[in-house]
């Protein structure tokens, strides 16, 4: 890990419960800039919950969350779970945090450009001209130039996904969130996501990514986080710990995964 | 049959005249409509239950009962109330309840407010999920969510349906006759109908005015759908 850089997002000891059912048992993380970290796991062990914990698109029962320094104001809401005390304030942090979801949620009634300039507008306040000279960039980047004008359901599933990542990156986040970015993809699509992902890692963005990709935690992550019924099993340099891994339990993961 | 007295320049011009307020109170009960049902159906998906009951009840009680009991309980009830006659000389709104048109096209808006309110409603719910999820994500509020994503989206997928609403609302302005002092399309049949005894040279020429209409609505209505909808159409190349 990039342990002299500033720290861009700090979560601490998150506990979240469905009912009876604990998914997440104090899970605690650090993000320095230019960090990109794996988070595996066996389906069920929490890792997309953590994810969408970070940016409060669930409410977790505990925990602090803080953005480049900034902590987000939680306070007891209605059930137990936590709440934004201020809603402008989660706002803004969720626009400095970008996540590209497993199934793109692109906005379909949108042009791939609209769908990329729609919050740097919107949201930001940026002028139009820019985003759109903004979109141009990133639409290069994941080599999706000159679609522009085509709707997101005209396109393969891993042209949506690029251009959910162009998304992303327009609103030039401190922190990028990939929730199984290439778990709903063909297989013959994953690598076009993945090379884009990996491009994005080299240009040093800091990047939080859960991912059933073993390959990719292993060449493209700096750190991995192998969660294990809510609570963080083992972690470390993924070289080291996927060639040797001190728990039983990431040694039978990982012999269930490795082709 | 006998046609000649149909093109008669007097004929033409009861039918003209007909026409024209038939397509006046279509025209303007969808534009007054169109606003009620939207307000409607925010009220119908809304999380607070006391916006959500009023607007459930009064969608209910405009389905669940026919236009022409609403026009009648307008027309003959409402304006005929001891307390909105001492009113309708001075008073606004009530002012209004004097016009026969004006109480027909108060009850045919809030019967298609009804209808689309209901139709806009299931739109706003069947919005996909991620995507409303996604605009959260990226920091939209509520009101910003609601205004860039979910009702463009919304209104755009009930395209098909509201088109129908349209049609459905102009054959229906034909109830229109039945208030009498109004002469709508129908109405004009009628007339012509009672004056020469000529029941299908005069019904059969209304109704092939009414057909044009909706050859031309339903037209209307398709190249909408092609423009805003395209997107959700199978790729063409």
């Amino acid at each position: 890990m990039h342990r002299n850089s500033p720290v861009k997002l700090q979560v601490d000891d998150i506990h979240k419960r469905y009912g009876a059912n604990e998914v997440l048992k104090g899970v605690s993380l650090t993000a320095h800039a230019g960090d990109v970290i794996s988070i595996i796991g066996s389906s069920g062990s929490g890792k997309s919950t953590l994810l969408r914990c970070i940016n409060l698109l669930e409410r977790p029962q505990q925990g602090r969350i803080l953005v480049a320094g900034e902590e987000l104001a939680l306070r007891p809401g209605p059930g137990g779970a936590l709440e934004a005390a201020d809603h402008r304030q989660l706002q803004r942090l969720r626009t400095r945090l970008a996540m590209v979801f497993q199934h793109f949620n692109l906005w379909a009634h949108m042009t791939v450009l609209h769908n990329i300039t729609e919050v740097p507008v919107h949201v930001l306040g940026l002028p139009r001209d820019e985003a759109v000279e903004r979109a141009r960039k990133y639409l290069r980047l994941v080599g999706l130039e000159g679609r522009e004008d085509t709707y997101p359901n005209h396109m393969s599933g891993g042209q949506q996904q690029r251009v959910a990542i162009a998304r992303a990156l327009a609103v030039e986040p401190e922190v990028m969130l990939f929730d199984e970015p290439t778990s709903a993809l063909d297989p013959e699509l994953v690598g076009e996501v993945l090379r884009v992902m990996q491009v994005l890692a080299q240009e040093g963005r800091t990047m939080l990514v859960v991912t059933h990709e073993m390959g990719f935690a292993r060449e493209v992550s700096n750190h991995v986080i192998f969660l294990h019924q809510g609570l963080i099993e083992e972690q470390g340099d993924p070289r080291a710990i996927m060639a040797n891994p001190r728990s039983e339990r990431l040694a039978r993961f990982l012999s269930g995964n490795l082709k | 049959m006998n046609w000649s007295v149909i093109f008669e320049p007097d004929t033409l011009a009861l039918y003209g005249q007909g026409l024209v307020v038939t397509l006046q109170l279509t025209l303007y009960s969808l534009g007054l409509g169109a606003v009620l049902a939207l307000a409607c159906a925010l009220a119908l998906v809304s999380p607070r239950a006391w916006l959500r009951w009023p607007a459930q009840t009064f969608t209910y009680f405009m389905r669940g009962t026919p236009l022409l009991i609403q026009v009648y309980l307008i027309y003959y009830g409402v304006a005929q109330l001891e307390w909105v006659q001492a009113r309708w000389d001075a008073v606004w709104p009530w002012t209004q309840f004097k016009e026969p048109f004006f109480c027909t096209l108060l009850s045919f808006s809030l019967n298609t407010a009804a209808y689309t309110a209901e139709t806009l409603a299931g739109s706003i719910r069947e919005t996909h999920k991620g995507e409303v999820e996604a605009a959260r994500a990226m920091g939209m509020g509520h009101g910003m969510l609601m205004r860039r994503i979910v009702l463009p989206s919304a209104i755009r997928r009930m395209l098909p349906a509201y088109g129908n609403e349209v049609v459905m609302m102009l054959h229906s302005s034909s109830l229109a006759s039945t208030v009498p002092a109004l002469l709508d399309l129908t109405g004009a049949a009628s007339r012509v109908y009672a004056d020469f005894f000529l029941p299908f040279e005069a019904y059969l020429f209304a109704a092939a005015i009414y057909l044009c209409i909706t050859f031309a609505l339903i037209g209307a209505s398709k190249l909408l759908e092609r423009r805003f909808l395209g997107y959700l159409a199978p790729r063409k190349h």
